[in-house]
């Protein structure tokens, strides 16, 4: 059914069940709010949004009104909504004025200036003066952590922080005491938040009473060049813009996408910022002597030159690391299809996954945004709010929408919203794939079931068997479902695995994996090991092998390292990343690598051309139609490359025995999961606090109250 | 000055020339405590419509040479002179000429001819070093 309204003498058409607010906004006209955010449930408490309705006494907050709401008019004819009437400039200017009795007038030191929406509606909407000339109110600072800067004199009680942390973030940390001119804004207990979302809060307060406490006071909004990009920190690649000035990245702040972060973005991948500045590689190293020296590219490059030359092919490894852009993946790739190298991989340790089988069996096939369909969901070793904080939210979303069971195997870790646990290990999968557990019957009766695998339970001796296991359950819980619904789903850890997967970046005929590799280094067979950005493993000891690193950081990797060759971080480089969905997104080159540091397909390049094996490309351009034409997904940009083939009935193939060991928590430190985390500060801050609140009985570290699980709106809303 | 530098030189400073067609069409109205003289033209106007206002340096023709109450009457602003009841403000520092391009210039920390440490800037990093 439809509603017809006029607004401003347009008639227009509207759906049933939206708020006047969005009507107004579908008919062109512009509403003024503060407290209204789509994300987040309605307060109605800033009044900024009235608008007339013929009819009405008052005027009528828009945003907490439905269209359906409105009084019919006795002959029938559609409500008339006035939002540029006299009557609506006064209430807005009223509303303004009293919001700008208490608000400080700070604003040349206010880190907020220039985007902030108070700011900008008093220029549009406001009065020129104020007829205040009492003192205005004072609020006590209060500490929410080392990410949130408060100045709680400016708050004007709009509650969308609190209503972010209650609903998203799914904590119950901060809330609104007090009433009237006595209301604060406080976590209480005056103990620094920690969910790993909470440095949203920022992006949505209106006025700069949350500001970013890393970055505040170092620059000012209109003076950052903008790069539009795509964050590493994860699998799920969210949607970033890293504000720059000059060589240096200030800020790295989200990016709307609905199908992938919505508008939030982890703390993580957030102010892992002045990680990019600290422990840079930023010139190539030669080790001499037992240590490293500086050297000239011409040197660096000469010494790998001739190693490589001078070892057999069966004993030179390459190991692909976490963070990798597809073009270099595929160049190191190429080079060493050249020189006939077998020993290749981009998976970490015992990871069974296999490019030969069809690409749904490591994609999350039911898509990040299919979330929000599913009515069944079974986690398989995973915690997704450290692996994916932002995956997590949406099955958080999904959660308090009502009716939608969660399941999970594996480590019992607290989530943001109610789960049955049913089982540590293998055995409680096995339970379930033969049909005699309780919540299989749940599964197969669901319309949208999801099975979604994580590291904990892929990433292991017999993770072929587990998969095969859960894939099983996948088959008889996708029986008789709508014909483009998947259920199997993987949930990846790191930003480049799907590219690398995609690219075949995994051992040639009689090659080794990576764990072959390294445990080949430790028997004297490894003679060469190149290490792409790899750090996420016990670096095999010294003398055995020579270690080629070509990286960002220095880390695990560089301080084993015989050559370093200085590479760029994801914010320097132009790269494509495919996200465990399999969506391709292009990240764009923000600044520069500091000092020698090279583009790493253009080291790849150089190198490639001094071992005789030049390949043939020299430019982006000619490597990405190179790369196209040998992984023709990687072309659709933005996109998700539906899968047609079912991968259950080829994983099941791979079934085998499974051990009782349970599945393990694969992220033991959120803040620290890669280099660039391990170089930042404020990281090492975060990783600190959550380890001290983990003995401070007065919070529960990124636990979640009974309180906050057992919110929920009610099933119509 | 040597006598040649004294007839051709008017960059480094008031030449013959100059002293003497001044010294014809103006009177010394003043001078200032760096011992720059200042000329009133004695008859007719200059382009302004009011008589001309000439300054002869000491030494070395720099125009931020002139201190504050007399750079006024120079440029017209007032006009009258600084007489003795003239009295900077509690504020005003004194007077000194722009100092670039001497080797009393203002040079910034870390500059290569102040060899101290610089602040830190825009773009800075920090460098993994080995071990
Ligand atoms: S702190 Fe900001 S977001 Fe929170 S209630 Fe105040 S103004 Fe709104
Ligand atoms: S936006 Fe409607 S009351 Fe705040």
């Amino acid at each position: 059914m439809s509603k017809k309204l006029i607004i401003d003498d347009t008639e227009i058409e509207v759906e049933d069940g939206i708020t006047l607010l969005q009507a107004c906004e579908q008919a062109g006209a512009e509403i003024p709010r503060f407290c209204y955010h789509e994300r987040l449930s309605i307060a109605g408490n800033c009044r900024m949004c009235l608008v007339e309705v013929k009819g009405a006494p008052k005027p009528i907050a828009s945003c907490a009104q439905t269209v359906n709401e409105l009084r019919p008019n006795p002959d029938g004819s559609p409500n008339v909504i006035l939002t540029k009437s006299a009557l609506v400039k006064k209430a807005r200017e009223g509303v303004m004025e009293f919001l700008l009795i208490n608000h400080p007038l700070d604003c040349p030191i206010c880190d907020q200036g220039g985007e902030c929406d108070l700011q900008d509606q008093a220029m549009a909407y406001g009065v020129g003066g104020s007829r205040y000339v009492e003192n205005k109110r004072a609020v006590e600072e209060k500490y929410l952590g080392p990410l949130i800067r408060t100045f709680m004199t400016r708050c004007i009680h709009c509650t969308r922080c609190v209503r972010f942390m209650t609903e998203v973030a799914g904590v119950d940390e901060l809330g609104l005491i007090g009433r009237g001119e006595d209301a604060e804004i406080t976590t209480y207990l005056e103990h620094g938040m920690l969910s790993e979302l909470s440095a949203n809060v920022n992006d949505l307060c209106p006025v700069g009473a949350l500001t970013h406490r890393p970055w505040s006071n170092t620059a000012r909004p209109w003076e950052l060049r903008k790069t539009e990009t795509i964050d590493v920190m994860d699998a799920v690649g969210s949607n970033i813009r890293v504000d720059s000035r000059g060589p240096e990245v200030m800020r790295i702040l989200p990016r709307n996408n609905d199908s992938v972060n919505e508008e939030w973005i982890s703390d993580k991948t957030r102010h892992v910022w002045d990680g990019l500045k600290t422990q840079r590689l930023d010139q190539p190293y030669v080790r001499r002597g037992g240590k490293l020296r500086p050297a000239t590219w011409e040197e660096a490059l000469g010494v790998v030159t001739q190693k490589l030359a001078q070892t057999e092919a069966s004993r030179i490894g390459v190991i692909a690391g976490d963070l990798c852009g597809a073009e270099e993946m595929f160049a190191l790739k190429s080079l060493m299809d050249r020189m006939g190298v077998a020993n290749v991989d981009c998976r970490a340790a015992h990871e069974a996954f296999d490019p030969s089988l069809p690409r749904s069996s490591y994609l999350f096939n039911t898509t990040i945004e299919g979330i929000d369909d599913a009515d069944a969901i079974l986690l398989v070793g995973t915690n997704p709010r450290l692996e994916a904080p932002i995956l997590n939210a949406r099955i958080r979303k999904r959660y308090l929408k009502g009716g939608c069971e969660i399941a999970l195997v594996g480590a019992q870790v607290p989530l943001t919203y109610r789960y049955e646990h049913l089982g540590t290990g293998p055995a409680a999968l096995s339970e379930l794939a033969d049909g005699k557990h309780a919540f299989a019957e749940i599964l197969s009766k669901a319309k949208a079931p999801m099975v979604i695998v994580g590291a904990g339970a892929y990433r292991r001796f017999d993770g072929e068997a587990v998969m095969a296991l859960a894939a099983r359950i996948a088959r008889a819980a996708g029986k008789d479902k709508a014909a483009d619904w998947r259920v199997f789903n993987v949930l990846h850890t790191a930003a480049a695995r799907v590219a690398g997967l995609d690219l075949g970046f995994v051992p040639g005929k009689g090659g080794l994996d990576t764990a072959g590799m390294l445990e080949f280094a430790k028997h004297d067979g490894l003679e060469v090991l190149y290490l792409l950005g790899a750090d996420e493993f016990d670096m095999p000891p010294p003398d055995d092998v020579f270690v080629i690193y070509q990286g960002s950081h220095g880390d695990a990797g560089a301080h084993r390292a015989d050559v370093i060759l200085p590479g760029s971080a994801y914010t320097e480089k132009s790269a494509t990343y495919a996200n465990t969905e399999g969506r391709v997104q292009l990240g764009l080159k923000a600044v520069f690598a500091p000092g020698e540091a090279k583009e790493d397909w253009a080291i790849l390049r150089a190198l490639s051309a001094q071992l005789g094996h030049t390949l043939p490309f020299d430019n982006l351009t000619e490597l990405r139609a190179a790369m196209y034409k040998q992984a023709p997904q990687l072309q659709r940009i933005d996109d998700v490359t539906p899968a047609t083939e079912d991968p259950c009935s080829a994983l099941i193939a791979r079934e085998g025995k499974v051990s009782d060991t349970p599945f393990a928590e694969v992220i033991s430190d959120f803040y620290l999961t890669n280099p660039i985390a391990r170089a930042s500060r404020v990281m090492a801050q975060l990783s600190a606090l959550k380890a001290a609140a983990a003995t401070d009985a007065r919070v529960t570290p990124f636990g979640t109250d009974e309180a906050s699980v057992q919110y929920q709106m009610s099933p119509e809303a | 000055m040597s006598i040649l530098s004294e007839i051709f030189s008017w960059w480094g400073g008031n030449t013959w020339g100059t002293r003497f067609t001044i010294w014809k069409i103006a009177s010394q109205v003043g001078e200032d405590e760096f011992g720059n003289r200042y000329y009133l033209q004695r008859s007719g106007v200059g382009p302004l419509g009011k008589p001309r206002r000439f300054v002869v340096y000491k030494d070395l023709a720099d125009a931020s040479k002139v201190p504050a109450e007399w750079h006024g009457w120079l440029h017209y602003t007032v006009d009258d002179l600084p007489d003795e009841n003239y009295k900077p403000r509690a504020w005003q520092k004194p007077h000194k000429m722009n100092m670039t391009g001497t080797g009393k210039a203002y040079r910034p920390k870390g500059s290569i001819l102040r060899p101290q440490k610089r602040e830190r800037a825009t773009g800075d990093y920090k460098a993994w070093k080995p071990e």
